[in-house]
């Protein structure tokens, strides 16, 4: 069995459907990335499954005795708690022994690069302190799931470098879903993708699966001048877009691939700036399966 | 009950932090002093503002130290009743407003154990406020007026305490159910204002009717009240307690998806 | 009562009240976000007696 099994999943507030019909599994040690656009219902999503949210129909099954942390994406502290005394309480809450909660939190701070800030009173602490504490709360316990709703959009890009780098070694023994609409981040970590739109979930996959359903490969030649793309274009049969000074040719069963291609460059002597290979980016890959919908 | 001992610390610290722990017992200090303190100066009070005709015959009663203690009593019925619903009103629904009760509610939280802690600590500073309040206000009778029994005091504060603990669980409870804290502070009012009138206008039967607790508790100064009546109130009056603990336990748990993600 | 005793008989209001007055504005300065200006909240505490610094703690505050 998966460690998380959501089947139907639908959450509804009055007429509006925040989330419908949702369905996917979670496999043990593996991460997946759940991608859309604002009011697309990840963070409906992620309260249903952190047990914030009843769910309207459908179900959520755990493992048995399956361990949560939850970070949301504004974490909110007590402000006059300091940010040791609010982790260890976190610990002992979600049930660590009160002897094993300060030892933890202590660690655990560490491990986020608070270190320096273990006695400092949270309300003091500024938006990129408070993220890195959230994650503290949300592992404090080491669940075996991690839910984070958008864990690095609020960190500035070294920032965001250091929590991928985190969650990446906490990966081993712990099964992750997070929202993220920085789709290049999600691109490094993740065996799942969830592509959601309008509480619908309207592609999922592993990365290359995903990938070789969208990502559409092609060679991209580029000329001096337009006029030079065009001419090629005229001279050859591949099935080919032209636009301004590079031909696109697509490569697929019925195109061409770069093998041909760089043999008919050099035996016709062309005069050329320069050759690529090009994939679509996820990024790409997701403003197209939305725009698709 | 572990729960409960790691959120109880969790309220000790904030109400230290937030000074409540010192300023509510500060209020109802002042409540206590002032009674007996302006009944005492009233004479000189009266004379300072002219108000009175030269060589006009004064002619001041002195109040007895049971109706001094009454009218401290009276201001805590109105002033430090305001000043405790103001001060709790936000316990619980101020927490998921401000969403720092999400962090708590994604754990496997015992709501009552939740509820209790945050009644636990409000209770003992209302009641440390109410018992300070009184001893203050008994001292200084007994410093400008007659003696009083002691036992009497403890008597007449020991009933009032149940009283106080009463309309404090309601805001407790007010402040789970509703979603912000001012109309739990208006709900908490409301309730009480209209249970009072329907004790006044109906209730002249209602011995064990909670609403007549102050009155009891009062009657322990001159002499004591009816004791069945009074003990029926208590009963009463504690059934109440826990039924709104019960109640305000399961708003918090039934309202946990309002807080703020 | 003399004077003396009756004053020593009042000490313990003013104590009070300055105390309230103190807890009320150290909160204050340590407060980033009262609701409310600052000075504002300043005034009332220190010129409003007992009541300035209550109603500092009940409405003025915010948690922080």
């Amino acid at each position: 069995m998966s460690l998380v099994e959501v089947n139907n999943l639908t959450k509804q507030y009055g007429q509006e459907l925040a989330v419908e019909n949702l369905t996917f599994r979670l496999e043990k040690g593996t991460a997946t990335a759940l991608i859309g656009p604002n009011g697309a219902g990840k963070t409906t999503t992620l309260s249903m499954l952190a047990d914030l949210l009843s769910p309207s129909s459908g179900e959520i099954s755990l493992a048995d005795g399956l361990t949560v942390g939850f970070l949301p994406q504004y974490p909110q502290f007590f402000p006059w708690l300091t940010a040791l005394e609010f982790t260890e309480m976190a610990a002992k809450l979600s049930g660590v022994g009160a002897k094993k909660a300060k030892l933890q939190a202590i660690r655990t701070l560490e491990f986020v690069g608070l270190e320096g800030a273990l006695y400092k009173k949270t309300g003091a602490f500024s938006g990129g302190m408070k993220q890195r504490l959230g994650l503290a709360q949300a592992i404090v316990h080491q669940p075996k799931l991690l839910l984070l709703d958008e864990p690095i959009s609020a960190l500035d890009p070294t920032g965001r470098r250091e929590i991928m780098d985190l969650l990446k070694s906490l990966q081993q023994d712990t099964t992750i879903l997070y929202s993220t609409h920085i789709l290049n981040d999600a691109e490094e970590m993740t065996d799942q993708l969830l592509f959601m739109k309008d509480g619908h979930l309207i592609e999922h996959g592993s990365l290359e699966e995903v990938k070789s359903r969208h990502a559409n490969p092609r060679i991209r030649i580029r000329f001096h001048k337009p006029a030079e793309a065009v001419k090629f274009a005229e001279e050859h049969s591949w099935k080919m877009q032209v636009l301004t000074d590079s031909v696109y040719l697509s490569v697929d069963k019925e195109g061409s691939s770069m093998q041909q291609v760089l043999h008919t460059l050099s035996s016709e002597k062309q005069d050329i700036l320069g050759v690529e290979f090009q994939t679509a980016s996820l990024e790409e890959i997701f403003l197209k399966v939305v725009a698709g919908q | 009950m572990k729960q409960f001992s790691i959120l109880l610390q969790k309220e000790w610290r904030e109400n230290i932090r937030n000074y409540k722990i010192f300023w509510i017992p500060c209020v109802f200090i002042l409540l206590g002093i002032t009674e007996p303190v302006v009944n005492y100066f009233m004479p000189q009070i009266l004379e300072a503002s002219g108000g009175l005709p030269e060589g006009a015959v004064f002619e001041f009663p002195t109040p007895s130290p049971d109706q001094i203690l009454m009218a401290v009593m009276e201001q805590f019925q109105t002033i430090g009743i305001v000043v405790l619903i103001l001060a709790y009103m936000g316990t619980i629904a101020g927490e998921r407003n401000s969403g720092t009760a999400t962090l708590l509610y994604v754990r496997p939280l015992s709501f009552l154990s939740y509820f209790l802690s945050k009644w636990t600590m409000a209770a003992a500073i209302s009641l440390i406020s109410l018992w300070l309040g009184f001893l203050a206000g008994y001292y200084y009778t007994l410093l400008f007026f007659e003696e009083l029994e002691f036992s009497a005091l403890l008597q007449m504060v020991g009933s009032y305490s149940i009283w106080i603990l009463l309309i404090l669980t309601l805001t407790l409870a007010a402040s789970a159910i509703l979603p912000n804290g001012g109309l739990a502070a208006a709900a908490a009012f409301a309730v009480y204002l209209l249970v009072q009138l329907a004790d006044g206008l109906l209730g002249a039967n209602w011995t064990i009717s909670p609403m007549k607790l102050p009155g009891y508790a009062a009657a322990w100064l001159t002499g004591n009240p009816r004791l069945s009546e009074f003990v029926g109130a208590i009963g009463l009056a504690l059934l109440a307690i826990i039924g709104l603990i019960v109640l305000g336990s399961w708003a918090a748990w039934k309202n946990k998806a309002k807080t703020k993600v | 009562m003399d004077q003396t005793t009756m004053l020593l008989a009042l000490l313990p209001i003013f104590v009070i009240q300055i105390g309230l007055m103190i807890f009320a504005l150290v909160d204050l300065i340590k407060n980033p976000n009262p609701n409310g200006p600052k000075w504002m909240w300043g005034i009332i505490i220190v010129v409003v007696n007992i009541i300035g610094p209550i109603v500092y703690f009940v409405v003025g505050r915010r948690n922080y």
